[in-house]
């Protein structure tokens, strides 16, 4: 009898790894062939006058420790998801907690807030240009309108507002995201616990700390990933708005890596730019991810 | 938006009666016949063509495109690319063996490269297979000299007599009071400047008179515009890119940096926000009559003088208020940027070459680019010794003819953009400093940091093969003034 349901259970264990089989070749041919044919690339040298396949070693790797373009791009990165993350999270939790009132028109607001996460990012980048525009944009002759004379604020051009620029299109974007994703979580936070809180004696703070956020922290921490990783990828948006510049103010490493390798084609240099941000990607999700192993 | 039937036959019959009377006066088949003979045989097919998006592609989409399918039975599939883009899309179809495109709108210098990569076709022996020697050697010397050939071997047909000129208003210039005034003031005529100090004076003066109704000047300032002039004018005022020797970058010479200083001073004598203006911007400042000066390329002196008006292609152009009062001048210096430029080249990934080849001969040979570059709407600009002398072309509006002499005497002085290995990575840099000048960054600091950035790219390519090839384009003669 043992050695009967001994069999049956190896024969399920069969069973399943037979049918994950395919999954995971699938998921493997589309995720790790590019991987693999993108770590060969970075250490052949593939330039826009031929494809030399032979191993170059680490070449491109050393370039990039004195690469100080790259460096720049890498802070920029940083920095921009470093500000924005926690700006579109705050305004979204915010938001969030207003609509979990009753509020008169509450579907159809709430339909409106998301309409700029619909919109594909290229389309808000060149919104934005448009509406920051110094001749014809709204926003300057908004503000001439508030201060009483003409203004010729350059947006995109002036080193010290255009990071601001940047910033406010791609909060208007994304907090949105933030919102929804927010108010299903806090909508689900158990209301007994809460009165009970409240009966207790409780301070909003020590609510929002002790009992709102420990229910809402595992959909946070999944939304803040996915913002994250989306903001450290960020192109469209700003490619649109100033293409990087001026100069390379506002260069961030997916348009440093596109404009190494679709414009100038330095194909296994932009690989091993590449490479090098899936390494620091992989490392950030890893730590966050134990992190999050850690609080709970 | 396209041409009506009645209206295409009437222009492939106004085409077919040029054609029929081209050989009995040269007394021989001309090359746009023999390029329809032989491409008959490719009927059927259909060629893709990688045109600049906007209006350059309604000469292919609107003309030559269903008058080639009417004569030869092969279609013609435009797709259109955004110009800062054109190079990557040509060299992604080429390292993808896409065969995506067949034929192709080059950018002059940028034809080494790609010539070099292979992308591009030798077109030699269907040049002198199709008979077109001698039809190519009509066009005018400064772009069949330096926009067809690398290494000495023919990659393009150059089709695009691109060069930056001078526009002003004559009633401005030509008004006694303002002579009077402009006299007591600097001393000398008022007239279209000369040199850049001129052009200071002048803008400076309409401004200080007019503004904000007219400013004296509205320049192209976004930095894929703004790095022409800047190559221009560096160059006239006595500039060198690189040391011939060491080839070291020496952009950040003092003429650099005083060509820097003075562009953003002159700034202050233009309209607000100039910083922004691009082709349009200062285009549609000068129809409106808002500005009194400006350079750009050949269409704004067509547009600007009325040529066109009424046509549907051409809607979106404001009514010119400065048809009547337009003049036509070399830039200070007398040394234009023959800027841009389109040469047509046949993809070495194309499964058509030789049809492809066919149509770039047929579009470029004498009768059919005469016609092209008359288009009301057609960006393509004169680019033959026949275009410049046209009897038509010179009837078109009252003062056409001064306008042909100015893009002749253009053509016969200007200076080539620059043209090395990796072209654009050079001119990025330049575009960077531009945006980095009107984000008010100091001159010397930004001019030292493209210098740099240079001088690394340079050894990265390889200094003796970057110096040959700089050597090659420097020693043509119109790469410099002297």
């Amino acid at each position: 009898m043992t050695a009967r349901v001994n069999e049956l259970a190896d024969n399920t264990t069969v069973l399943k790894y037979a049918l994950v089989a395919p999954a995971v070749f699938v998921i493997l041919l589309i995720g790790l062939y590019p991987f693999v044919q993108l770590a060969l690339t970075s250490v052949q040298n593939v330039t826009m006058f031929g494809a030399d396949n032979s191993f170059h070693g680490a070449v491109h790797y050393e370039r990039l420790l004195g690469d100080e373009r790259l460096w720049s791009a890498l802070w920029n990165t940083i920095w921009f998801t470093a500000v924005a993350l926690p700006i579109e999270l705050v305004l979204g939790y915010l938001l969030a907690l207003l609509f979990l009132q009753p509020l008169p028109l509450r579907r159809t607001l709430i339909a409106i807030i998301l309409l700029p996460t619909v919109i594909s990012p290229i389309v808000a980048g060149a919104t934005w240009r448009l509406m920051l525009d110094q001749r014809f944009g709204p926003v300057n002759q908004l503000i001439g309108w508030i201060i009483g004379r003409d203004v010729e604020i350059l947006w995109t051009i002036n080193p010290s507002l255009v990071w601001p620029a940047v910033l406010v299109a791609e909060v208007w974007q994304w907090t949105p995201f933030m919102f929804l994703i927010l108010l299903a979580a806090l909508s689900n936070v158990d209301r007994e616990q809460l009165e009970a809180a409240e009966v207790d004696g409780a301070g909003a703070w020590t609510v929002f700390r002790k009992v709102v956020l420990p229910a809402i922290m595992p959909v946070v921490v999944i939304a803040v990933l996915i913002r994250g990783l989306d903001l450290f990828r960020v192109f469209d948006v700003i490619w649109t708005m100033t293409q990087g510049g001026p100069g390379t103010r506002t260069e961030t490493i997916s348009i440093y890596a596109y404009q190494m390798a679709f414009r100038e084609f330095e194909i296994s240099y932009s690989a091993a730019i590449a490479f090098l941000v899936i390494v620091l990607l992989t490392i950030a999700v890893l730590v966050a991810l134990r992190r999050v192993e850690i609080a709970r | 938006m396209s041409y009506n039937k009645p209206v295409r036959r009437g222009l492939a019959a106004g085409i077919a009666a040029a054609m029929a009377l081209w050989p009995a006066a040269a007394g021989a088949q001309s090359a746009a016949d023999i390029a329809v003979e032989a491409a008959k045989e490719y009927s059927g097919i259909t060629l893709n063509v990688l045109y600049e998006a906007g209006l350059q592609p309604l000469d292919p989409k609107n003309f030559t495109g269903p008058l080639w399918e009417e004569l030869t039975g092969i279609k013609i599939n435009v797709i259109e690319a955004p110009v800062d883009q054109m190079f990557t899309r040509t060299m992604q179809a080429h390292l993808a063996d896409s065969g995506a495109y067949d034929v192709l709108n080059v950018i002059p210098n940028q034809m080494p490269d790609l010539a070099l990569a292979g992308a591009l076709e030798p077109l030699d022996a269907y040049v002198e297979k199709f008979g077109f020697s001698a039809e190519l050697d009509m066009i005018a010397p400064v772009y069949r000299d330096n926009q067809m050939r690398v290494e000495g071997t023919i990659y393009g047909l150059p089709d695009d007599g691109d060069v930056l000129i001078l526009y002003y208003r004559r009633d401005l210039f030509e008004d006694p009071e303002n002579q009077a005034e402009f006299m007591d003031k600097h001393g000398y005529a008022l007239a279209p400047p000369t040199n850049w100090e001129q052009f200071s004076d002048i803008g400076q003066f309409i401004t200080d008179k007019y503004a904000p109704e007219i400013y004296g000047a509205g320049m192209l300032r976004q930095p894929g515009n703004a790095q022409y002039l800047f190559q221009e004018r560096f160059r006239v005022e006595g500039g060198k890119f690189f040391d011939e020797q060491t080839m070291k970058a020496t952009i950040n010479s003092d003429v650099g940096v005083a060509v820097f200083q003075a562009m953003l001073a002159e700034n202050d004598f233009m309209p607000p926000g100039v910083e922004q203006w691009g082709f349009i911007e200062a285009f549609n400042a000068f129809l409106a009559g808002d500005i009194a000066m400006t350079i750009s390329w050949p269409p704004v002196g067509r547009w600007a003088a009325g040529y066109g008006r009424g046509t549907e292609a051409l809607n979106w152009i404001p009514e010119t208020t400065v048809a009547d009062t337009i003049g036509y001048a070399l830039p200070p210096g007398g040394r234009p940027e023959l800027a841009v430029g389109y040469s047509l080249s046949v993809a070495s990934g194309s499964r058509n070459k030789e049809a492809a080849y066919l149509f770039a001969q047929w579009m470029n040979s004498e009768e059919i680019s005469l016609q092209r570059v008359q288009l009301p709407y057609a960006l393509r600009d004169p680019f033959r010794t026949s275009h410049f002398e046209s009897e038509e072309y010179r009837s078109r509006w009252p003062n056409a003819g001064d306008y042909l002499d100015t893009l002749k005497a253009g053509a016969e002085t200007g200076l080539l953009d620059l043209s090395l290995i990796q072209t654009d990575r050079y001119e990025e840099g330049i575009r960077q400093a531009l945006s980095r000048l009107w984000g008010g960054e100091d001159p010397q600091t930004i001019l030292d940091d493209l210098a740099a950035q240079w001088d690394e790219l340079t050894e990265r390519i390889g200094v003796d093969k970057q110096k040959r090839a700089y050597l090659d384009w420097s020693n043509k003669p119109n790469a410099y003034p002297n």
